[in-house]
């Protein structure tokens, strides 16, 4: 058992790595050399502004005089040692820019992830003990009618009524904790609707199985039942769904610093695709790219040993059955 | 040990106001509802203490619903009407909270698929603790030496390990004792068995149902059981209510019924089913008889020759077919028979050459089939055709007949457009399906229509042979009879050869011409069906024999002892 999950954990972290490699790869293919150079298509662009002598001393400070391999591998190599390069318009290092405003950003997804799962936790738990007739069928409904509303515009609702008509918190100060609370709730709905959504149909299909009626035939009652029984294996598999909303809460902490007007990564990226600050942009497209494999590998790892019913590829088959007389052919062979 | 001396203690629950008269269980006017519709209708019958009862019928029949009307475990939406008394006393109106101490603690429940019937992400130990709960004992340490004592007692050789297992570790076999023990443990004075043997295998069957028996005498518990089975029923029931359609078509002591079934249902049923009836088909398997003694010069349809197929299983090697050779006369049906993991599905795999064998020759109407490419086989395919185990599983929901039988034809290009209709239509006339279920999709058939619908597929193509894989284990008992019925005279009017695969003895007594009898992935012993059947050699083959229900063999049983004994104290006595 032991070896088997140091193997799979070897091939997937080898996986992660080839994937961030080709993202790099990606990234820095579209960034900075579709179409054209950076050279001709941001430099000597006239609505740049740029004076020959910058011109000059860009293509100097960020080696865009190299050929495109070398420029690449220099990048690539900067990257995975921390350096991610210096900023083509205000020439101080991308990683200051960046550490100045991660914290922020980070504050806000996390904060977001958090309101998401307290919020889906309590409509998915809910749907199995409110009863139909106080409004079961409202929880249920609730997943479908948030996933379909963007972020944004709950964001704009929200300072709408708190901000503007209800004075919660001034909209000025969007580094407030009020606002940041509404931010992060703006932020975690969309995603607690999935999340919710996922564990509703858990929880129903867990509930439907022929355990749950041997238990309950045993003498459980409602509650022992959903904590004992059901709980852990309809909530296991939302691991899976709250690494792959990691790219959403990501990519709605963007818009929803810009909706609350926080400084953050997401102002940073609409300062840099406007002036076309490329070095920027290719760290903070790698760096979340980085980030998404980085939780979807923790995902992948931890849910082994969360679930005992998951056999690893390549693992000794635990199967204890010697008595009455069968063998323990798996269904995959002996069909 | 102190804690052996506590378990000789248990306290016996025994009401002493109720009148022993009285049932422990009775029903009257029982009906249940999902939504508007009906699916159990004015069901009344009364289960004496000490006693079973078994309800008998196909699914659809209600039986199962009546199980678990009587345990309040109806799936959502059922509702349930009339009177369930249990102990002297109506339960059907009680409330939730006033009825649940009633579950498990004098009502226990074992269910119908062990595989699904325990919490896949905790140990069993964890599950075991929960009945043990029901115990009124204090002490934790006492009521898991009294886990751990009740496993041993349904006959678990390590209960330790088991306690510490998950589900998924251990056999079908060992999770229905597991359940066994956990519905016993808190001495219930009513055992409700839905189905209990029906997902394992026959030996198992037995054994699981041998332990009922002696848990139900030992413990003096009444039991009620549910099954499909007439002959489990005939005999391990005192009493039988036979179902249909949620009415119950006849009732009384199984004797009486069996001696003299009224109801036409009943009569049909008992008909039915192959343990009791060996000899049903006798004329239209003769044919096969002349042709097994007219053939014994000529070459074999089929000859399999010392065939070994091992597989990988995590870097040890697995042989699941060891050496098995056979031969198939034309025009007869030879029988596979042997239970899970015996290798029988892996010879049919390697028969119809899905499978590679690592040894061994294989050839169908003269013609090798082993070291042969998939497209040099699609010719000898046409001439070999599959029927699968699951008609509810094993055609296109979204197809229709027409397509579905159509479909072989179109593959292999024969004929033309008219062509193609016409034999469409024969092959289903040949399984006794009308043309006005062409258009139909498999939805809209029952299970019988379906496996005729599969057969038809196989025989749009006009095989010499049709390999067939459990072909009725998914289907009622009556709709199996006239699948058999199908199959046999189609054989007899077109000469085909058969190879049947089925772990059910009592079905290959009445169709087979001969039988091979595998274990762990080699053949123990083969013969004619007389052979095999009345003078087995090989002791496996003999306690596979002995599995098959035996009907009214056993004498019904009469007074057992009066006194309530602890399984546990007998046994430190």
């Amino acid at each position: 058992m032991r070896n088997a999950y140091l193997t799979y954990a070897a091939k997937r972290l080898a996986q992660a790595l080839v994937v961030i490699l080709l993202t790099y790869v990606f990234t820095f293919v579209v960034v900075s050399i579709l179409p054209g150079d950076p050279i001709t298509n941001v430099l000597n662009n006239p609505q740049s502004g740029f004076t020959q002598e910058e011109i000059k001393e860009i293509i100097a400070a960020q080696g865009l005089d190299r050929p495109v391999l070398v420029q690449l591998w220099s990048s690539f190599s900067g990257f995975v040692t921390g350096d991610l390069g210096l900023s083509m318009r205000s020439h101080r290092p991308v990683a200051t820019l960046i550490a100045e405003v991660l914290p922020s950003t980070l504050v806000l997804a996390a904060s977001g992830l958090a309101v998401a799962l307290v919020l889906a936790a309590t409509v998915a738990y809910g749907t199995q003990f409110v009863p139909k007739r106080y409004g079961q069928g409202l929880l249920r409904g609730f997943p479908s009618l948030f996933l379909s509303v963007p972020n944004f515009v709950i964001g704009l609702v929200l300072i709408h009524f708190f901000g503007f008509q209800l004075g919660v918190f001034r909209v000025i100060e969007p580094d407030s904790v009020w606002a940041t609370l509404f931010a992060a709730i703006a932020l975690g709905i969309p995603i607690s609707a999935q999340i919710a959504e996922v564990l509703i149909a858990n929880l129903d299909n867990e509930a439907a199985q022929e355990y749950a009626a041997v238990a309950r035939g045993r003498g459980l009652g409602q509650a022992r039942l959903f904590a004992k029984h059901l709980l852990k294996p309809s909530s296991l598999p939302v691991v899976t769904v709250i690494a792959l909303t990691i790219g959403e809460l990501l990519g709605g902490s963007l818009i929803t610093e810009t909706v609350f007007g926080r400084t953050g990564i997401g102002s940073l990226v609409q300062r840099s695709v406007s002036t076309q600050d490329l070095p920027v942009l290719q760290a903070i497209v790698s760096l979340a790219a980085v980030v998404f494999v980085l939780v979807n590998l923790i995902a992948d790892l931890l849910y082994p040993l969360l679930d005992p019913r998951v056999t690893l590829l390549g693992g000794p088959k635990s199967r204890a059955d010697t008595e009455d007389g069968t063998t323990g052919v798996s269904p995959a062979v002996a069909s | 040990m102190a804690t052996q001396d506590r378990l000789t203690t248990l306290p016996f629950r025994k009401d002493l106001t109720v009148p022993v008269s009285t049932p422990l269980l009775r029903t009257e006017d029982l009906s249940v509802s999902y939504g508007s519709q009906r699916v159990v209708t004015g069901v009344g019958f009364e289960l004496a203490r000490g006693r079973s009862l078994a309800l008998i019928g196909e699914s659809g029949s209600g039986k199962s619903t009546i199980a678990r009307a009587v345990l309040r475990l109806l799936a959502g939406g059922g509702r349930a009407t009339g009177r369930v008394e249990f102990d002297g006393e109506e339960v059907l109106g009680l409330s939730e909270r006033r009825f649940r101490p009633l579950r498990g603690r004098a009502m226990g429940f074992v269910p119908q698929d062990p595989g699904n019937s325990l919490n896949p992400v905790r140990t069993i130990g964890a599950q075991a603790m929960e009945a043990a709960a029901l115990l009124d004992e204090p002490n934790k340490a006492i009521r898991k030496a009294l886990v751990l004592e009740t496993f041993s007692q349904v006959g678990l050789d390590n209960p330790q390990r088991v306690y510490d297992s998950y589900p998924h570790q251990l056999s079908g076999g060992m999770l229905q004792r597991v359940l066994i023990g956990l519905a016993v443990l808190p001495r219930p004075k009513l055992l409700v068995a839905d189905e209990p043997t029906s997902a394992l295998d026959v030996t198992i069957q037995k054994r699981i149902l041998d332990l009922l028996s002696r848990l139900q005498s030992d413990l003096d518990i009444s039991l009620l059981l549910i099954t499909h089975d007439l002959a489990i029923a005939a005999e391990r029931a005192d009493s039988l209510v036979v179902l249909k359609d949620g009415l119950i078509q006849e009732a009384g002591s199984t004797a009486s019924v069996f001696a003299s079934p009224k109801s036409a249902y009943a009569r049909k049923l008992h008909a039915d089913v192959p343990a009791l009836n060996p000899d049903r088909y006798a004329a239209l398997r003769d044919p096969g008889f002349h042709r097994l003694n007219a053939g014994a010069e000529k070459e074999p349809k089929i000859a399999v020759n010392a065939v070994t197929k091992t597989f990988a299983l995590d870097g040890k090697r697995l042989t699941a077919v060891n050496g098995v050779s056979f031969s198939v006369p034309a025009g007869t049906t030879h029988a596979l028979v042997g239970e899970s993991g015996s290798g029988k599905t892996t010879t049919i795999r390697l028969l119809l050459g899905l499978e590679e064998p690592d040894a061994g020759q294989i050839s169908v109407a003269g013609e090798r089939l082993d070291g042969r490419s998939h497209t040099s086989l699609r010719t000898t395919w046409r001439h070999l055709q599959l029927v699968y185990q699951n008609p509810f599983t094993s055609l296109d929901p979204t197809w229709k007949v027409e397509q579905l039988v159509r479909e072989p034809l179109d593959r292999f290009r024969i004929g033309t457009r008219e062509e193609r209709d016409e034999r469409v239509r024969e092959a289903l006339a040949n399984v006794g399906l009308g043309e006005h279920l062409l258009a139909r999709k498999p939805d809209a058939l029952s299970g019988g229509q379906r496996q005729r619908v599969a057969i038809a597929r196989a025989l749009v193509l006009k095989p010499d042979v049709i390999v067939l894989d459990e072909p009725t284990s998914a289907l009622d008992v009556s709709v199996q009879a006239d699948i058999i019925e199908v199959l046999l005279s189609l054989q007899a009017r077109l000469g085909l050869t058969y190879v049947f695969v089925s772990h059910d003895l009592a079905l290959v007594r009445q169709l087979a011409h001969t039988v091979s009898v595998m274990q762990h992935g080699r053949i123990v012993e083969h013969g004619t069906v007389a052979d095999i059947f009345d003078h087995p050699k090989a002791p496996y083959t003999r306690s596979l024999l002995d599995s098959i229900p035996a009907g009214l063999a056993r004498p019904a049983p009469v007074a057992r002892p009066q006194t309530r004994q602890i399984l546990i104290a007998e046994k430190i006595a």
